[in-house]
């Protein structure tokens, strides 16, 4: 079934770019805010080094020396892999009923990245050395080190998004041109540089190959490949090895990015009264995938318990004991949980459905998600293989520095799209055109 | 074994000899011929020309190789050569016996005595079942590769190790590159000790995920370091290793740069790989790769700073390819003291000494082999006879840097 959402004027398409409320400005000044106490501790970070984290090192002193940074690197990842997955399916598999959110998802792939991104930059103990050291390693080193894979394949997959992303652009702004501020004409002229509508139909098709690049890269490769890979292929900790991590890793993924989507699609339609543009049909739609994707989430996650558990070698055993043992696990599970649970519940039941409800499931789901990979990055490294050590496990709590990142992260994002709905319209024009009939009307 | 050093070829010996031989592709009794002139060799009956008059063709035809083109073979004596054949002593040590008597070298007499080391490698090809690949000794191809062979029966807790690694690569506090846990065991009343350096393992996780070529092994050596110059301080290295001898610089160094003199921190390569990292870097055990390359003299190349500091004789440090360093030489001597009644028991094994590398199932390779018992899975770390802190050191490191973050928090609000 698709969504009609052909009648919606052009307007209400660039209805944020117009207007400018009060809570618009509420939400500028507390992504500036939060922003700012990351910026604040983060400035202590670099002037003392990395130990006003909580971080440590394994082994005698029974640390962990990969905590929050790397959870919380993951968790983006994950979300922007999923956005963009989500994307690229619309485009593909011609699911037009999310044309409306296929823009935000784009959106929030490269807000997401650029936050995973600032993960790793304050996780590194030298962000001077990032560039000086990263690339004259990068022919020699490529073939080895997981890490130098996910940069790689992180990188690559950063281009792919905002060629992506620039290439859909060009066609809405010129078509929009005259509803779209005139102050902003040298970002339009930049970004519309040699376009003419003869591009429209190669460009139509070279989108088509990139989200076909994307459909297959991001889940084999990178959700499914590089990102675990970080973890499973080491010899060292007994709860990161092995094959599921894979699949388990994107199940994550795919949850929290369409929990994402979720958030950000309705606080647009909520802002700007987006009822028509972004219909209830696309979340009734985002719910069932979210349903689905969580399912999914908590079997891989069975998966590991009952392998963990059942005759498993001490070590791995071990984990898993403790990992079932932390109550902030199963809260994590249990977030996961109710938001499929409603899901389902609304499958047969269609007049429980409500988007509030939808959207505070949706948070609950991204905390299920952080706390478990932060979990698992924490844990993996309390329970290596190397039992011996009297201090480990030892006791990991984030530090206030660690945690204001989280906040700046998230601050980051808002402001992002805070910004960016100000300069285009986050919901391509394709939406409110019939079956991409042209729009040559403009 | 006779006065000669010569192994006993009595009836027995020399049926087994040929049951193993039998189960070769070479010439049973050719190979028996040949391990009874290298005898001859040996005790200087029989004179190394004479010998390879006598067998060149026939070992070109059988092996498509004379035996001065077989250093492999040759290795193989240095390990568990006659191990199922001889059944007092090995050929080994009748070369190590003779060489001693003859006042040679006991690599020269290895060498000369080259043709029978092929000859009598026969056996240990075809016979030793349990003595792997390279024998009895961590020797494994051409080319320096430090290592060590750390006794830790001998091992009293005492720190000395730790204090010296401390003190020579100014180390800050908790960071103890060399490490010595005292533990109790299942079915051991005991105190045991295990003496943790880095193991400088041949295929090390740590070097294999390093996204930036920092950790690194140097080829001249086997050295397992860290560029400092380079290293972007991701941790990764840290995270793969299953031993946990990393230690991250996670705030100002204890020792300022200042103090530590040049000839300590640059190798031979002029990379910035020794002493204690700088802030934002990881540092572990260098095996005091300054020592090695002749920096603090030549007479402290082949030693460590834990190894001298050690008065029990527990650590041996040197080159593990060459039979004659001090680990490997160790581990003979340490194996001749032991009782081992093999006229009574025949079926025993040649060695009785316990011999293990740590989490070999983790497929690293280390460097580092320990004489003694391998902790078991229920092993648990228990106060030694001298805690950390009687010697001034700091056991768990999280403490300090719980100080050091308190302290900067404090500073800040100061």
């Amino acid at each position: 079934m698709s969504v009609d959402t052909t009648d919606v004027s052009r307007e209400t398409l660039v209805r944020p770019i117009g207007t400018l409320s009060k809570q618009y400005l509420l939400a500028l000044v507390a992504a500036l805010g939060a922003i700012g106490v990351w910026v604040f501790f983060y400035l202590q970070q670099l002037q003392h080094g990395l130990i006003v984290t909580n971080l440590a090192d394994w082994g005698s002193g029974g640390g962990v020396p990969w905590g929050l940074y790397i959870g919380a690197f993951i968790w983006w990842v994950g979300i922007a892999h999923g956005g963009i997955i989500l994307s690229a399916a619309v485009r593909l598999l011609g699911m037009d009923r999310y044309q409306p959110v296929a823009r935000m998802a784009e959106l929030l792939t490269i807000a997401a990245l650029t936050c995973a991104g600032v993960f790793i930059l304050i996780h590194v103990g030298r962000p001077d050395r990032l560039v000086t050291s990263v690339l004259p390693a990068w022919p020699t080193r490529v073939q080895w080190s997981p890490l130098m894979w996910d940069v790689t394949v992180i990188t690559a997959y950063f281009v792919l998004t905002a060629t992506y992303l620039a290439l859909t652009i060009r066609y809405d702004i010129h078509r929009l041109r005259d509803r779209l501020p005139d102050q902003l004409e040298p970002v339009y002229a930049v970004l519309m540089v040699g376009y003419s509508e003869r591009e429209d139909a190669i460009v139509e098709r070279m989108v088509w190959w990139i989200a076909f690049a994307i459909i297959i890269m991001a889940p084999l490769l990178l959700h499914g490949g590089v990102i675990p890979w970080l973890f499973a292929l080491l010899p060292s900790m007994a709860g990161w090895a092995g094959g599921v991590q894979g699949p388990s890793f994107l199940s994550i993924a795919l949850t929290s990015a369409v929990s994402g989507i979720i958030i950000v699609a309705a606080s647009f339609r909520r802002a700007y009264g987006w009822e028509e543009l972004v219909p209830v049909e696309v979340f009734r739609g985002l719910a069932k995938w979210l349903g689905f994707f969580g399912l999914i989430f908590l079997w891989l996650q069975l998966q590991q318990v009952i392998t963990g558990i059942f005759a498993a070698p001490t070590t791995l055993q071990h984990a898993t004991e403790v990992k079932i043992a932390t109550p902030v696990y199963w809260v994590a599970i249990g977030l996961v949980l109710a938001a499929m649970l409603y899901v389902f519940a609304c499958s047969l039941r269609p007049s429980l459905f409500s988007i509030p409800v939808l959207v505070a499931l949706s948070f609950g789901v991204l905390v299920g998600t952080l706390v478990e990979k932060v979990l698992f990055v924490v844990e993996g490294l309390q329970h290596a293989h190397f039992q011996l050590y009297d201090g480990v496990p030892g006791v990991y709590v984030p530090s206030p520095v660690e945690l204001s990142a989280l906040l700046g992260t998230v601050g980051i994002v808002v402001l992002f799209f805070l910004v960016v709905a100000k300069v285009i319209p986050v919901v391509e024009l394709h939406a409110i055109e019939a079956a991409h009939e042209g729009g040559d009307d403009a | 074994m006779d006065d000669e050093g010569r192994l006993p070829f009595d009836d027995q010996s020399e049926t087994e000899m040929r049951r193993v031989l039998s189960e070769t592709e070479y010439d049973t009794d050719l190979g028996l011929e040949m391990a009874r002139d290298a005898q001859r060799v040996v005790a200087g009956e029989l004179s190394d020309a004479e010998f390879y008059a006598r067998y060149h063709e026939d070992m070109l035809e059988e092996f498509g190789q004379d035996a001065r083109e077989l250093p492999e073979l040759r290795d193989d004596l240095d390990g568990e050569v006659v191990s199922e054949t001889s059944d007092a002593t090995s050929v080994r040590e009748s070369l190590a016996a003779l060489a001693d008597r003859e006042d040679v070298s006991r690599r020269e007499l290895l060498a000369k005595g080259g043709a029978a080391a092929a000859a009598l490698s026969v056996f240990a090809g075809a016979g030793s079942g349990s003595g792997g690949e390279h024998g009895d000794t961590p020797t494994d191809g051409d080319g320096t590769r430090w290592g060590m062979v750390i006794n830790l029966n001998n091992c009293d807790g005492c720190l000395a190790c730790v204090s010296a690694c401390s003190q020579e690569h100014g180390l800050s506090r908790g960071a103890n590159w060399m490490y010595v846990f005292t533990y109790e065991d299942r079915n051991q009343d005991d105190e045991n000790f295990l003496v943790r350096p880095c193991q400088h393992c041949t295929d090390s996780p740590c070097t294999k995920v390093c996204p930036v070529g920092a950790r690194h092994t140097r080829d001249e050596d086997g050295l397992v370091l860290t560029d400092y110059d380079i290293c972007i301080g991701c941790r990764y290295c840290e995270v793969s290793c299953p031993y946990g001898v990393n230690y991250f610089q996670w705030g100002e160094p204890d020792v300022p740069d200042a103090e530590i003199p040049n000839e300590h921190q640059l190798d031979d390569r002029g990379k910035w790989v020794g002493s204690r990292p700088p802030e934002g870097v990881m540092g572990k055990c260098t095996f005091c790769v300054d020592r090695q390359d002749g920096q603090m003299g030549e007479e402290r190349v082949g030693t460590t700073a834990c190894e001298e500091a050690c008065a029990m004789d527990a650590i041996h440090f040197g080159d593990l390819n060459d039979e004659e360093s001090a680990p490997n030489q160790h581990l003979h001597e340490y194996r001749g003291e032991q009782e081992n009644d093999r006229s009574s028991f025949p079926d025993r094994t040649e060695h009785t000494v316990s011999t293990f590398n740590l989490l070999e199932e983790r497929g690293t390779s280390p460097n580092v082999h320990y004489i003694g018992n391998e902790p078991s899975p229920h092993a648990e770390q228990v106060e030694g006879p001298v805690s950390y802190e009687d010697v001034g050191l700091v056991d768990d490191r999280s403490e300090v840097l719980d100080d050091g973050a308190a302290a900067n928090e404090e500073g800040e609000e100061a």
